[in-house]
């Protein structure tokens, strides 16, 4: 019954690992060819799979693990697709109902585990119910703000027969998603807008769940407003756009940080104003007289910055109804966006040049002249997934995927796969440090196995770059613990998982390089042997604000 | 009479299995903090009341009810800190003797040397210290219901 659910929801895929719970759920898989499943080599795999291929594809990612252990594994994925808001259904199997609680064999609270990093979970122990549970599920996870919902199923329950009749979920009492904003908030946003003398937007991971970049291209374009993403947002705004403002944050660039320091009124639309986008919060956006946040989670209001106005709602609504009230910028804004060029020029991006290392810029740049703004990009966590927002001129929502919430390291691996699994027809690309690929390394076999066309960057400096330049730049120079030249030879582990790998120490070798990868089908994975000391600028030191970040040193 | 940080909630939720858990996990983990708690059914089928007395930390104190309402099986959350309540709560105490004067508090002898009082909380404070010097040797109180005076329009 579970299987029929997942037919009738539309899933296509799920990345999941068989066990002793939820062997029932197996027995009756080959009676299903129409889901297609991929068998991870570790449930976080599993997850992280169905975490790509949701937030490549907008649909409901599907991941099965079983009881105990390997529930479990999934939490670090759940986790990461919570924080981002992704759409994901998690089915594990859970000893028989009468004996849970006894500390059965491969037996734990999968529910109270999991309570904090999904949306909703459910336990099922009578087979009537899962039709029920699986429409509210799909529901739950695909409607509002996007999430993860986790359901364990009782051995017994899966092996029952029960009633068989599904109703695709509409409606539940307690759960209400705010899609529709109030108008006269929306006017009144547009209003405020429009009495800006220096009005900054800023888009998050909403506008991209809730397709709304064309209107908020709109907004901008009508109101003459610039506009900064979040690091889950990028995408929402082209990048080379004359108003945009590319990454905000911490590690956002500096003509963002100038702008909305300087700002008097910021329109927030689908962002949780999060302590990577303020840095230290007591100095965030000072001369702001106005903050309108535009939020489908009434929580995010005032949760971290007390809005003026506040337009809970979706996105491409909120936006849609805004547009109308748009007045045309005032004669004096280009004084405004004058001083953002200024600040532009004067704060440009910059990286270490010919210092005789390769520069992980160079890897990047040389990646996007191929790609232009057709391929997808998974991103791992730490210096590689910032390198990879700032230095790729993202055109398009949905061609960057990364763990920004969370901050799950070895998400790339796994996701770039489920990523392509649900955009067969993109370039996908992963881009990881030798750390965080590690960490879910054992998924290549998945890749070699279904002959997946992801190309995997490992930008490989030898040790935990983001931690060793928080020690370098914040605690004092100690390097503790992030030596990490002892690693494997990429490309003999690679050629033991087989597949084709190069190793790439010169500038001249990047462009050969990824030709071979290009032009070699299946996966295909390039050692980066990168600057040991590349760092990330602009930063901001920790504990401090925004007007005190960080540029690349002179002389580097 | 009610510290800032500390909001009174009433609060309709599924009556299912582990929602007690949900409810204070939430609060646990924004670091929230519960002062009193109290449930029971409601006239709804399936449905409970719940009043909460909660802390709300560092959080600005109308995260508590929005995280709530986050919660797929909490119905509907009220915050009733500002408005005009009746608030009621019931002590039971066992004391080594039973003073005559109890009355005087409206509290009730019920037994030998059991004494009941149904009040507000700050009365039964009172009462407690009122108490104390009788020999206290249990006690039991179940923390405030309560609701609005008038309904919500």
């Amino acid at each position: 019954m579970i299987l029929e659910a997942l037919e009738r929801e539309g899933v296509e895929i799920i990345f999941g690992y068989p066990g002793g719970a939820n062997l029932p759920i197996y027995q009756r898989l080959p009676a299903h060819p129409a889901l297609k499943h991929v068998l991870v080599r570790h449930e976080q795999g599993a997850a992280h799979m169905a975490d790509g291929y949701a937030r490549a594809t907008g649909r409901a990612g599907v991941c099965m693990a079983t009881s105990g252990p390997g529930a479990l594994n999934l939490v670090t994925g759940l986790a990461t697709a919570f924080m981002d808001s992704v759409p994901l259904i998690a089915i594990t199997g859970q000893v028989a109902s009468r004996t849970v609680g006894s500390d059965a064999f491969q037996e734990s609270d999968i529910i109270g585990c999991t309570q904090s990093v999904t949306k909703h979970n459910y336990l099922v122990t009578h087979a009537d119910d899962i039709p029920r549970i699986m429409a509210e599920a799909f529901h739950i996870a695909t409607t509002g703000r996007p999430g993860p919902v986790l359901i364990d199923v009782c051995k017994d329950a899966q092996q029952a027969e029960g009633n068989w009749e599904y109703e695709a979920c509409s409606a539940l009492p307690g759960y209400r998603p705010a899609y529709e904003p109030d108008p006269a908030m929306a006017k009144r946003a547009m209003e405020l807008l429009a009495q800006a003398k220096r009005p900054v937007i800023l888009a998050g991971h909403g506008v991209i769940l809730s397709h709304a970049e064309q209107e908020l291209l709109d907004v901008a374009e009508r109101s003459g407003t610039p506009v900064g993403t979040t690091l889950l947002g990028v995408g929402a705004f082209p990048t080379r756009h004359p108003l945009a403002l590319h990454m905000t944050g911490f590690m956002g660039t500096g003509w963002n940080i100038r702008a909305v320091q300087n700002a008097d009124v910021l329109l927030m639309v689908g962002m949780r104003v999060d302590d990577r986008v303020t840095a230290k919060l007591s100095e965030w956006a000072p001369r702001a007289e106005h903050f309108i946040h535009v939020d489908i989670d009434a929580s995010e209001m005032g949760k971290n910055v007390r809005p003026h106005l506040e337009v809970v709602g979706d996105a491409k609504r909120s936006l849609t109804l805004m547009l109308p009230h748009v007045q045309p910028p005032p004669s004096d804004r280009g004084e405004w966006l004058t001083q953002i060029d200024a600040w532009r020029e004067e704060h440009p991006l910059k990286y270490a040049q010919s210092n005789g290392h390769l520069q992980p810029q160079d890897v990047l740049l040389d990646m996007y002249r191929r790609c232009k703004d057709e391929a997808i990009v998974v991103a791992d966590v730490g210096q590689n997934q910032i390198w990879a927002a700032l230095w790729w001129n993202y055109s398009k929502p949905g061609l960057f995927i990364n763990s920004g919430g969370a901050g799950t390291m070895g998400f790339a691996l796994p996701a770039a796969i489920g990523a392509k699994f649900g955009r067969p027809d993109k370039d996908v690309w992963c881009v990881a440090g030798e750390g965080g690929f590690v960490m879910t390394a054992q998924e290549l076999s998945v890749a070699v196995e279904h002959q997946l066309d992801v190309k995997i960057v490992l930008l490989n400096n030898f040790s935990l770059g983001m931690v060793r330049q928080f020690q370098d730049d914040f605690y004092g120079g100690v390097r503790s613990q992030v030596d990490l030249t002892q690693m494997p030879d990429f490309v003999k582990l690679a050629d033991a998982y087989g597949l084709p790998a190069r190793r790439v120490h010169k500038l001249e070798e990047i462009g050969p390089a990824f030709d071979e990868a290009q032009s070699t089908k299946g996966p295909f994975l390039i050692d980066f042997r990168i600057d040991p000391e590349a760092n990330v600028y602009p930063i901001v030191p920790l504990g401090k604000g925004l007007n005190d970040f960080w540029e690349l040193p002179n002389g580097a | 009479m009610v510290h800032d940080r500390l909001r009174l909630l009433a609060v309709t939720v599924e009556n299912h299995p582990g929602v007690m858990s949900r409810v204070s996990g939430m609060i646990r983990r924004r670091g929230f903090n519960i002062q009193t708690i109290t449930v029971g059914p409601s006239t709804v089928e399936g449905r409970s009341r719940m009043t909460l007395t909660v802390d709300a930390g560092y959080a600005e104190v109308d995260q508590v009810a929005k995280q709530l309402d986050r919660l797929v099986e909490v119905i509907a959350v009220e915050d009733i800190t500002e408005a005009p309540t009746y608030s009621r709560e019931l002590l039971i105490a066992r004391l080594d003797r039973v003073p005559p004067t109890v009355e005087q508090y409206g509290a009730r002898r019920v037994g030998n040397n059991l004494v009941e009082l149904t009040a507000e909380t700050d009365t039964i404070e009172d009462f407690i210290e009122f108490l104390k010097p009788f020999g206290i040797q249990e006690l039991a109180r179940t923390g405030p219901v309560a609701m609005r005076r008038t309904a919500q329009q």
